[in-house]
Parts: C-alpha cells; structure tokens; sequence
C-alpha cells in the first residue's frame, strides 16, 4: 500500500517552472530516498507534499487521503513529519526544551494553560528517554543555538519525529557533517526511523545507497527514474544525467 | 529553594505589602499603586515582545479601553458593584483584541508594531472626538467609586486611599501571579518557540496564529486591568492618560530598561521608572527627558536591561556562569 502518493504535482513560483507531472509512490515501511542535481526540485517537491506550498496542479495523497493544501500542522497531527535542511531549531531554548515540543504535540497537549509544564513528569520522563536515545543526554540543557554543528543536526532529526510520525521526511540530514557525523548520523536515522516510512533528499551517495530501499531521482522538475538502488545503479539515464558526474 | 523558604519568602512579602502604607503613609501608598499598575502593564507587554517577539507600538488601546470601560460603566449604570465594573472594563479590551486578532496574528515585526501604532491613534482620536461618551479631552471623571461588597456580609469603602490601596494591590498582584503562572504551562513554552522559530512549531503540529491569538487576547485583558484600576485610582481617564502615545511607550521603555525577556524585568522597569519620576519630578517638570536619557544608556551599555547587567555582574564578579536551565527566559 502507498503511504504517500503525488499524483501529476505541478509547480511554478510565478512563471518558473519547478515541478513537472510528479508522480511519486512511496510504499509504507520503505526507506525511499530522492536525488538530483541541485535545483532539480527536490525540496520543492518536500515543501508541496507537507504543506509549506500548494501545488499549481495535481494532488497529494497521504494514507489514501487526500492532503492537497493541508497547513503544517494537520499534517503533522495526520502523522507526518519533516526536518530541515537549514537546521531550524529553537536556538534559544535547550535541547531538552526543544525535542519536549514534539512530545507535547504527540500527546495533544498544546492549549493547555492550567498545569506548570516543569511538574508534568510522564513529558519530561519521555523527553528525558528520547534525548537519551539520541545521545544528547549530556547536552540537555544547553541552548539548541549553542550545540555543535553535528549535535545540533542530530537535534533537527530528532525532533521531526519527536511526534512519533508514520512518515518521516528529511531534507538532507547530513548536509555540512564530516565523514563521522555522517556515519552517525545514519545509524541514528536508521535506529529512529525503524518501522517507519522514510522519505530523505540527499547527496551523499554512500548515505543514499546503505539507508534507501527505493530511490527516485528527480531531473529538471520530472522524475527520471524510479526504483531498486541496483537498478538506478545501472540506468544509462540517470548516469548521463547526474551519477556519472559522481562517480560511483 | 525548597517549600518552606518559599512560603516564608510569600509571607514576608505579604507582610511588607501590608505594613507598606502604615509605615510610609498615604502619598508613598499612592505612588506605589501607580508603580504596580505599571509594573502590571509592564508585564503583558512582555507578554508579547520578550516572550512572543511581538513590538507593539499601541499596546496603550488596551489601558485605555480598560479605563473607559470601568469608567464610562461607572457613570451610567447606577449601583454598579466594583468587580463587576473591572469585569465590564476588561471586556471591553478583550473585545478590541478579538477585533484586531484575525489581522494581528497574521503578522510580525514591522507590521505589527505599525499596525498597533495606527489603532492606538485611531482610539486616541475617537476618545478625543466621540465627546457624548468619552467627554472629549476631560476624559471621564468624577464618577461613583463603590465599595467592595460582598453582599450581606462587608461593604468596604474604596474612596478610603488605605482601603483601596489593598485592593488595587491584591487584583494588580493577583494579575501579575496569574501572567507568572501562565509562562509556566505548556502553552507558554508554545508562546515562547513562537518567539524563536514559528514556522517549526508549526511542523511540530501547533496551530501558530491561534497560538498567537489566545496570548495576545490575554495581554490585552490584563492591560485591560491595568488601565481599569487606572480609572478607578484616579477616578479619572482621559484620551491623555490612557490612549496617549507616551502610554504605549512607557511599558516598552520599561521593559528594555529592566530586562527584556525575563519575566521580573518589566517589574523592576516599572520600579525604576517610578522612582525616577517621583525623584525628578521634584526638581523639573521634564521627567521624559530624564527617562529618555537612562533609555539611551541602557540600550549603549546593557542591552538585555537592569537584570541582564545584574546576571552580568554576577558572572563577572563572581565567576558564577549563568543558569542554562533559565535561557528561556533571556532574550
């Protein structure tokens, strides 16, 4: 079944044409990864299935529901989440602040105004497990704003899936780390994502070919290619247009 | 601090608000109510622009709106009783802010503080001109203050300076706790990563302009408190006192100058502020031009205000790094 499906998007920022008769299908469970040259569209495409825009045409279906034009945070309530690729954290707030967001959001509680949040123990007990689980224990209490750069992208991961979302999307999660953040990295999106829908832009080919299931490579707004890692491996296309230059 | 020094820190702070006016007397009692209705004001404002990152130019409207609501409720409906008549006051500038919310949360930084400056004007002008019901530039005055009562059981009057020193201290502090206690729940700290990334809240799932819409409602009633008490202390409010540009700067100054941020800064502006009056004033009539001076200062050499020096000189002095628990609180 197809946890997230794009059928036909069409997008142009006032005449430029960024997307192009999109059809994506990721399947539920899958890690699916989507790769390009740079302005091929993929955060574009990312910004149109989680609501920062609404597509020109075509819809987006999320668990056979369709999303088209939903705001952010229905989305997010529908069980999807997404990261950054400019880490977008609350800077002045700790870490331990930052990731209790999405456990407040996870729990529905985001109107509440009758309860001291620092005396609510079962949020700040999972808040306190989660920030373990993704090694920033140590940081807790340090402003997100002053974390080091491999730390805070940690952060940035996590707390797209602090709302424990079925479908997790990550623009470019390793975008800026050195060889061993990296390598970090991926062991914690795979500890994080397991038993969820991976959907991640990225361009680092060692990350894209040891996490992904499915790869979709996207060229000039279209999909050029859709499939088994081992298959874009070896589709002339997708070499001539954008492996090849990588040498894989 | 553990709950015993906490109840002991409440009960000498209660005591010294009790003995306050029988040990300075009447006038000192008087300039200290100004002071904490300004601290209230203070407050909310803080409420938007250290805790929510939102300027308002015309945050006065609702001291106004408060004022004139009490006020011109007092004149016309005879036997009022004087909660309900701050109840009427308050409503009337909960009833402004869920006017102007649908646009104001829709917007920030500069547009916000400019479309606040434009309204503000807008009511200092209609107060000035809808004489029948504001009375124009005499504002209204010299309407019945009731007393406190309880119906069958006490009457207490509040022309009596004393009297109503207590209780303008009580609804102020009560006000300023309630404020306390909100920055502490959970929508709070939604309040406050609004501040610092508003788009992510919304991928966290918040709903932001609704967010938005309840703190902003909520700043504006308690200013509408203020501004209540206001009339009632003065038994006066005119388009000058309560709509006047110089209300809408006076909590901003007061928040720079005592902290932004933080929430005890604003108090302690206000504390400041007061004392500078009340200490220039005896000397010249150009008390702005003193207070634009110590501005001017606190922007140069303390930007996060009197309590960021003091955590300043702390760490300095001291060697004693700042609390990391608390950075939610410096802007």
């Amino acid at each position: 079944m197809n946890i997230l499906e794009t059928r036909a998007i069409t997008h142009d920022f006032s005449g430029l044409q960024v997307l192009l008769d999109v059809n994506l299908e990721v399947k539920a469970g899958e890690r699916h990864a989507i790769i390009g040259p740079n302005g091929a569209g993929k955060t574009t495409l990312f910004n149109v299935i989680t609501g920062t825009y609404r597509p020109s045409e075509g819809e987006v279906f999320f668990k056979g529901k369709d999303i088209t034009g939903f705001k952010p945070h229905k989305l997010v309530r529908l069980g999807m989440g997404r990261s950054f690729q400019i880490t977008s954290t609350f800077s002045r707030m700790t870490a331990f602040q930052n990731i209790r967001m999405g456990i407040l959001s996870k729990r529905g509680i985001r109107f509440n105004m009758f309860r001291i949040l620092d005396k609510m123990q079962d949020v700040t007990a999972e808040t306190d497990e989660v920030l373990k689980r993704i090694n920033l224990d140590g940081e807790r209490n340090v402003p997100a704003g002053m974390l080091s750069y491999g730390k805070s992208r940690s952060l940035e991961i996590s707390m797209a899936m602090a709302t424990d979302p079925e479908l997790v999307m990550l623009d470019e999660p390793t975008a800026g780390m050195s060889k061993d953040e990296t390598h970090h990295a991926v062991e914690l999106i795979r500890r994080l994502t397991e038993g969820k829908t991976l959907v991640i832009i990225e361009h680092d080919m060692d990350v894209v070919f040891s996490l992904a299931d499915r790869i979709t490579v996207l060229h000039l707004g279209t999909i050029l290619a859709s499939g088994a890692p081992a298959d874009i491996r070896a589709d002339q296309a997708v070499k001539d247009a954008y492996l090849g230059e990588m040498e894989v | 601090m553990n709950k015993t020094q906490k109840w002991i820190l409440w009960a000498v702070l209660l005591t010294i608000l009790a003995l306050y006016p029988i040990v300075f007397g009447i006038y000192y009692s008087n300039v200290f109510v100004t002071f904490a209705i300004f601290a209230l004001f203070a407050v909310t404002l803080n409420l938007l622009l250290g805790y929510t990152g939102l300027l308002s130019f015309g945050h006065a409207m609702f001291f106004g709106t408060g004022g004139y609501g009490t006020a011109i409720a007092l004149e016309h409906i005879e036997g009022l009783p004087l909660l309900p008549a701050v109840l009427i006051g308050v409503l009337a500038a909960v009833a402004l802010a869920l006017i102007l919310c649908p646009i104001m949360v829709r917007v920030s930084g500069t547009a916000f503080a400019m479309l606040h400056l434009a309204f503000g004007q807008l009511m200092y002008v209609l107060a000035l001109k809808l004489r029948v019901i504001t009375g124009g530039e005499d504002g209204v005055g010299g309407f019945p203050i009731p007393p406190f009562s309880i119906p069958g059981i006490l009457s207490i009057d509040m022309t009596n300076p004393l009297n109503f020193y207590y209780f303008a201290i009580a609804v102020l502090g009560l006000s300023i706790w309630f404020i306390w206690y909100f920055t502490k729940t959970p929508l709070g700290s939604v309040m406050v990563s609004v501040r610092d990334n508003d788009n992510r809240v919304a991928y966290m799932g918040f709903m932001v302009p609704q967010t938005k819409a309840i703190i902003y409602v909520l700043a504006a009633a308690f200013a509408g408190v203020a501004g209540s008490i206001y009339a009632l202390f003065q038994n006066l409010i005119a388009a000058g006192d309560g709509f006047h540009i110089l209300v809408s700067f006076a909590p901003i100054m007061m928040v720079m100058v005592g902290g932004i941020g933080s929430f005890f800064g604003p108090i302690m502006g206000a504390a400041i502020f007061g004392i500078i009056e009340e200490l220039t004033s005896r000397y010249t009539e150009r008390v702005e031009l003193v207070m634009g001076l110590i501005l001017i200062l606190v922007i140069m050499f303390a930007p996060l205000g009197f309590l960021g020096f003091l955590r300043y000189i702390k760490e300095r002095w001291f060697g004693k790094r700042p609390d990391m628990t608390t950075t939610e609180d410096v802007a």
